[in-house]
């Protein structure tokens, strides 16, 4: 049995990465709660914002923290063509054909990935992301507590965003009912864009600090997109603050499992909650959502 | 739910077209049955991974096309099935006919056991419940030593030889595409296609959504189950990142929709082009991968009924289809 600081710096480790997990997939759950779409292609724009970070670091010599407003916006940016080529032309078409279409851009940009910056696994190196910060008998990764302020600050502002802004109040109508928010005068189709630049420039941000905590490559997009999808089926669908409290729980219950069964078992922990949560709770998180 | 990707096709004379259907395909394994006799290893190697292709495509049609079931973790039973399969030809000796059987009922057991987890929600977490449901058992098959770990299993006696196998999975998907006729030709089809585009509208008229795409669901998993089972023989050697890969589900996605999606040809179409698309770029497997996505995009965007779908409306081709 592993000795109570080991237990205790697993468990604070497991909750503010699980701080960070929650940023990754407020993008996915954000997109969709407004536009029903389950962006199958979410976890390799967190790809992108790992690169666009260790790239912004690379060329400018300025750390990726700093950097993040830029990467948010640069990879906010990429995602507007995305919209408007590819999904507002589907429109009504159903949500499969809109699924289907980011799955499809999911396997062109894991590929491009291949080819623009080789198979390699990569890391944003930084010094806080070896350092570790002792407090008593906790023991855990500076980059961690550094990433999980950052993400509660922006999980928080997204939220104030989305329940006190003119935008916020219009991303919700839509989100409830399309048809009646564009028939009070709501433009759902900006705000369903706006909606899915924001979520891309959350998972840049989101992207940049996995980069910075972990290894990742051209294929880290799969595990990053059922993970968000577990933390967004744990803490409910397009429900920000709910993502922040899914987040936290899968990184925690991921810890203990990974303590208890060992280290390959993390993410089958992640898994297997997901499933579970489908099969025996499913209306706690699609109160809002039900097609 | 109403959507392009699950569009309807027309419904075609049942019986008549039904004996037709039949009669072409036993045809067709009557004549590919002898192609071992003359064709050589690459072409029989092509054959095998064409049929391999076929029978999941079928079975993803059947669930997506007829029950509006979109899956990506047809991956999940592959695993299954190549598991099961080594595992019964070492462990007990079964003989192959056997082992596919029994993996098939593995296929269609797992699926009805997660059903319930993955029918709760319909349309998109179903999407999402599959691709979970394949990593999950990717990842056990890693972390659990009992199952090969990382490293995977080795049939320990030689594999058969090619032409044998391939008159094994000839006959597999035949007997899989008699089955998907029998289910599209007779009135089973009439009850698929009215949960696909209203579930309530068919529950009310005494139909139960659940068990008709549980059925959907566990009969294309049972194919899935075989065709592994049948992959693996193949190989000889299986590990869990090639077994439980998503390769596979977008392999078979990617068929269903370019062939055209709930369209009878759409699989056998798709699976062709397919294979032969790999063929084309064997020597670029990146570039292979990310075309199949641009095609994939291009076709739900234009053609959302794939390339049958834009046969069918040529006016000579459509006449002859019915």
């Amino acid at each position: 049995m592993p000795d109570i600081g080991i237990i205790s710096s697993t468990i604070v480790a497991g909750v503010l990465l699980g701080g960070i997990l929650a940023l990754t997939a407020l993008g996915l759950s954000i997109v969709l709660g407004v536009m029903r779409l389950v962006n199958l292609a979410h976890g390799d724009f967190l790809v992108v914002g790992a690169y666009a970070g260790l790239f912004f670091l690379q060329f400018t010599g300025i750390d990726p923290l700093i950097g993040l407003p830029v990467v948010a916006v640069f990879v906010g940016m990429l995602a507007l063509p995305v919209y408007s080529f590819l999904l507002a032309p589907l429109a009504g078409r159903g949500a499969e054909a809109q699924m289907m279409t980011m799955f499809a851009v999911s396997i062109i940009l894991e590929n491009a990935f291949v080819l623009a910056f080789s198979a390699d696994t990569r890391s944003i190196a930084r010094d806080y992301a070896t350092v570790p910060l002792t407090l008593g008998p906790i023991t855990f990764p500076l980059i961690y507590l550094i990433g999980f302020a950052i993400s509660v600050t922006l999980i928080l502002a997204v939220h104030w965003l989305v329940s006190a802004t003119a935008f916020g109040r219009d991303l919700r109508a839509s989100a409830v009912d399309a048809q009646a928010a564009a028939t009070l005068g709501v433009d759902v189709k900006r705000v369903q864009m706006l909606t899915f630049a924001l979520g891309a420039a959350c998972a840049g941000v989101g992207g940049t600090l996995m980069g910075a905590a972990f290894q990742f490559g051209p294929s880290s997009g799969g595990a990053y997109l059922l993970n968000s999808l577990a933390v967004v089926v744990l803490g409910g669908l397009g429900n920000v603050i709910g993502t922040l409290i899914g987040g936290i729980a899968l990184g925690a219950l991921q810890s203990i499992g990974g303590l208890t069964l060992g280290d390959g078992y993390r993410d089958l922990v992640g898994m297997a909650l997901f499933l579970l949560v489908l099969a025996f709770r499913p209306d706690g998180f699609l109160a809002k959502g039900r097609t | 739910m109403s959507d392009a990707i699950v569009s309807s096709p027309r419904v075609g004379s049942a019986s008549t077209g039904g004996l037709v259907e039949v009669a072409v395909l036993v045809g067709a394994l009557g004549v590919l049955w002898f192609v071992p006799d003359f064709a050589g290893d690459y072409w029989l190697q092509l054959g095998f991974r064409t049929c391999v292709y076929l029978v999941l495509a079928q079975g993803w049609n059947l669930m997506a096309g007829s029950a509006g079931l979109v899956s990506l973790g047809t991956s999940s039973f592959i695993g299954l099935g190549a598991y099961a399969a080594l595992g019964l030809l070492n462990r007990v000796g079964a003989p192959l006919p056997l082992a596919l059987l029994i993996c098939a009922t593995a296929g269609g057991v797992l699926a009805a056991l997660v059903s319930p987890a993955l029918f709760r929600l319909r349309g998109l977490y179903f999407t999402v419940g599959t691709l979970a449901l394949a990593e999950l058992l990717r990842l056990l098959m890693v972390n659990v030593s009992a199952f090969g770990g990382a490293t995977g299993i080795i049939l320990q006696e030689d594999p058969p030889a090619l032409p044998v196998l391939f008159r094994y999975v000839l006959v597999l998907a035949f007997l899989a595409s008699l089955t998907i006729t029998l289910c599209t030709r007779t009135r089973v089809s009439v009850i698929l296609r009215a949960v696909r585009d209203d579930e309530d509208a068919a529950a009310q008229m005494g139909i139960r959504p659940y068990r008709v795409k549980l059925g959907a669901f566990v009969l294309a998993s049972a194919l899935a189950a075989m065709a592994g089972g049948i992959q693996a023989a193949k190989l000889g050697a299986i590990e869990p990142y090639g077994m439980f890969g998503l390769q596979w589900s977008i392999d078979v996605l990617s068929m269903v929709i370019i062939g055209g999606v709930g369209l009878r040809l759409g699989p056998l179409v798709g699976a062709l082009f397919v294979v032969a698309l790999g063929e084309a770029l064997a020597d670029y497997p990146e570039a292979h991968t990310a075309i199949a996505g641009v095609i994939l995009i291009v076709l739900i965007r234009f053609a959302p009924q794939g390339i049958v779908g834009l046969a069918v409306k040529l006016p000579l081709i459509g006449r002859v289809q019915a």
